[in-house]
């Protein structure tokens, strides 16, 4: 192109000046006179085209300057391409545009989940806590199955119908048999559509998007040349609509030349079955599938052991704890020993005792128990160690007499050799006894 | 195993010239017919089993039963769109039914040009009352290369053949809906 302008150019140039074609022309300055006054013009003109043709040289080979010479209309050509001809730049975009739009949906739902996951995180409700075990065990993210719980929302059918001739395609439903009339019930779904959009449209580019019918939604998603009309109970979760739209987009893109000439046999589209039952199970109501039930049996009955275990175990240490705490009774005999594991004193000896009531009796009064000390201890007025001290010690080996217990506390009387008796509490663990410690004697109240 | 073909079939004709009546006794019905005043058209289904070549195919065609009305208004014309087959019903006793073959013709071959078209002639049984005589009919369908039917929706006579033509049109044009 510019080879060709440039050669065009050089056949039109003419002589610049007088001394070019200084051989062949006559050496006259009339002639010279004449031919400015005849060809100065063409001269000017010739010289105001070679410019104005360097300059539209310059803006065609120079990617900038072409820029901005189309730029200020290519606005305008589109806007108008897009006013004669709506339908076919829809056609041509929609592909491209609608999965740009789709992904962008996507990523808003998406970081609507991560803050819900983010709150959901930072509860600690049992019902949160209930979502995330229910989480766990279905895989999906526990701030998901909030949003479930919180719109119950149930897939009832999905058609798949043609646009242009209103014939049913493919038909789901959540029950066993599909209903006999479903290619009525898409056709008369057309007919409705059409009739709002002729009833209502007034010319603008639009489609009916929902019918509803008390809890019942029709949710209509359409593409170019089918679209797809899921039958709800309840409220549609947030991306739900992002995933029918993927599904007719990616619909119509297989089977575009199918439904564009789209002859009636609805065997041809029989693969989309797969990606419209998934429409159906994707956002269904979350139950557990077999082997997760199966889990969560699992789960519970190990949780029941452990419980019964845990009682077990807690009984046995139970009963070892009270063993321990009270003093073994050492059954009357030549010679005796009781080992105490409280410390510090471990073993104590006890002199064989002349009487023994095996069987405590009912009344403290009544046979007194003896006991032995196993320590020196202070003997205090109440039995807390917090008590005032009566000023008596009672020492490792001396003979008491039990009249009392209380908690860790044990009440005594115990008469010194050079004194009068004594009586008061001293800690339990330190008087040891050759019989059993009767109930009768233990009270819940101070006796002092 | 039977090759299952659908199609769309658009029922089309003056008020009371008798398009529901002639459907309702061989049609699955599934809608009350007070869509047809409400939203303007009700959908019926109609299958039979017609020769396609060397094999037969089971035809289910999806019948759009719409409203007459003295003049064919936009949104009815939108109920055309994608349509097969069209069969026109005019009434044997009232000749002015006569003259919507013309406008229906024409808007069917404007929003579905490769729709194929039967015409009937109802109501047949009323002998005493028939104001349109077969050659007249003939005439009209004729210039146009109509097959037609004189029909009658109260004893049934060549509502079957009617269909049974239509549907043979419509798979032997298959694969070209519009």
């Amino acid at each position: 192109m510019k080879a060709r302008i440039v050669a065009n150019r050089r056949s039109r140039s003419y002589p610049q000046n007088g001394s070019d074609n200084a051989p062949d022309m006559p050496d006259d300055a009339n002639v010279e006179a004449l031919r400015a006054i005849l060809l100065d013009g063409y001269r000017e003109r010739v010289a105001d085209l070679e410019r104005e043709l360097e300059d539209v040289e310059h803006r065609i080979t120079d990617e900038e300057a072409l820029l901005a010479a189309v730029t200020p209309v290519l606005g305008d050509a589109i806007r108008r391409r897009i006013r004669d001809a709506r339908q076919e730049m829809i056609e041509a975009l929609y592909p491209i545009i609608g999965q740009l739009v789709v992904r962008a949906v996507s990523e808003a739902i998406r970081d609507l989940a991560r803050k819900i996951d983010a709150q959901v995180r930072t509860s600690f409700t049992p019902q949160v806590l209930w979502w995330r075990l229910r989480a766990r065990i279905g895989g999906a993210s526990s701030g998901e199955l909030a949003l479930r719980q919180a719109l119950p929302f149930q897939v009832a059918q999905v058609f798949l119908i043609h646009r242009r001739t209103g014939l049913l395609l493919r038909h789901v439903c959540a029950e066993a048999e599909p209903a006999e009339d479903s290619d009525l019930i898409g056709s008369m779904l057309n007919a409705i559509r059409d009739f709002a959009e002729d009833a209502f449209g007034r010319g603008e580019q639009a489609d009916l998007d929902v019918i509803e019918y008390g809890d019942r939604r029709i949710v209509i998603e359409a593409g170019e040349h089918a679209y797809l009309a899921v039958v709800v109970d309840g409220v549609e979760p947030p991306g739900f609509r992002a995933e029918m739209r993927e599904r007719i987009i990616e619909i119509g893109n297989k089977h575009a030349a199918t439904l564009r000439d789209y002859d009636g046999d609805p065997t041809l589209l029989s693969s989309t079955e797969a990606s419209l039952r998934s429409l159906m199970e994707l956002l269904s109501p979350a139950g557990l599938s077999a082997g997760q039930k199966g889990f969560l049996a699992g789960a519970l009955g190990l949780l029941f052991v452990c419980v019964i275990l845990s009682c077990f175990a807690s009984r046995w240490a139970w009963r070892t704890l009270v063993h321990r705490a009270t003093p073994v009774p050492i059954v009357a005999g030549a010679t005796a020993s009781a080992t105490l594991t409280q410390v510090p004193t471990p073993t104590y000896t006890m002199t064989p005792l002349p009487t023994h009531t095996a069987t405590p009796t009912r009344s403290p009064t009544s046979t007194p128990l003896v006991g032995m000390m196993t320590g020196h201890v202070w003997m205090r007025s109440q039995p807390s160690s917090d008590a005032p001290l009566l000023g008596a010690i009672v020492e490792r080996g001396e003979s008491v007499t039990i009249r009392a217990l209380y908690g860790e506390w044990c009440q005594i009387e115990w008469v010194p050799e050079a004194g009068s008796k004594v009586v008061g509490w001293v800690p339990l663990k330190w008087v040891g006894t050759v019989g059993l410690i009767s109930n009768e004697i233990t009270t819940p109240t101070v006796s002092p | 195993m039977l090759r299952k073909i659908h199609k769309k079939v658009c029922l089309l004709g003056d008020f009371a010239v008798g398009k529901t009546s002639l459907v309702r006794r061989y049609v699955y019905n599934r809608f009350n017919d007070k869509y047809i005043s409400t939203i303007g058209v009700k959908v019926n289904r109609k299958s039979l089993v017609v020769p396609c070549g060397s094999e037969v195919v089971e035809l289910t065609m999806i019948l759009w039963d719409l409203a007459g009305s003295e003049e064919f208004d936009r949104m009815r014309s939108s109920y055309l769109r994608g349509a097969a087959g069209a069969v026109w019903v005019c009434d044997l006793t009232r000749p002015e039914t006569l003259d919507s073959l013309k406008v229906y013709s024409d808007i069917l071959s404007d929003v579905a040009p490769s729709a194929q078209l039967v015409a009937a002639g109802n109501k047949r049984d009323l002998v005493e009352e028939l104001r349109i005589m077969p050659s007249r009919i003939e005439a009209a369908v004729g210039s146009r290369g109509l097959p037609y039917y004189l029909t009658s929706a109260k004893t049934g006579d060549d509502v079957e053949g009617l269909f049974h033509h239509l549907g043979c049109l419509l798979v032997s044009s298959l694969g070209g809906g519009e």
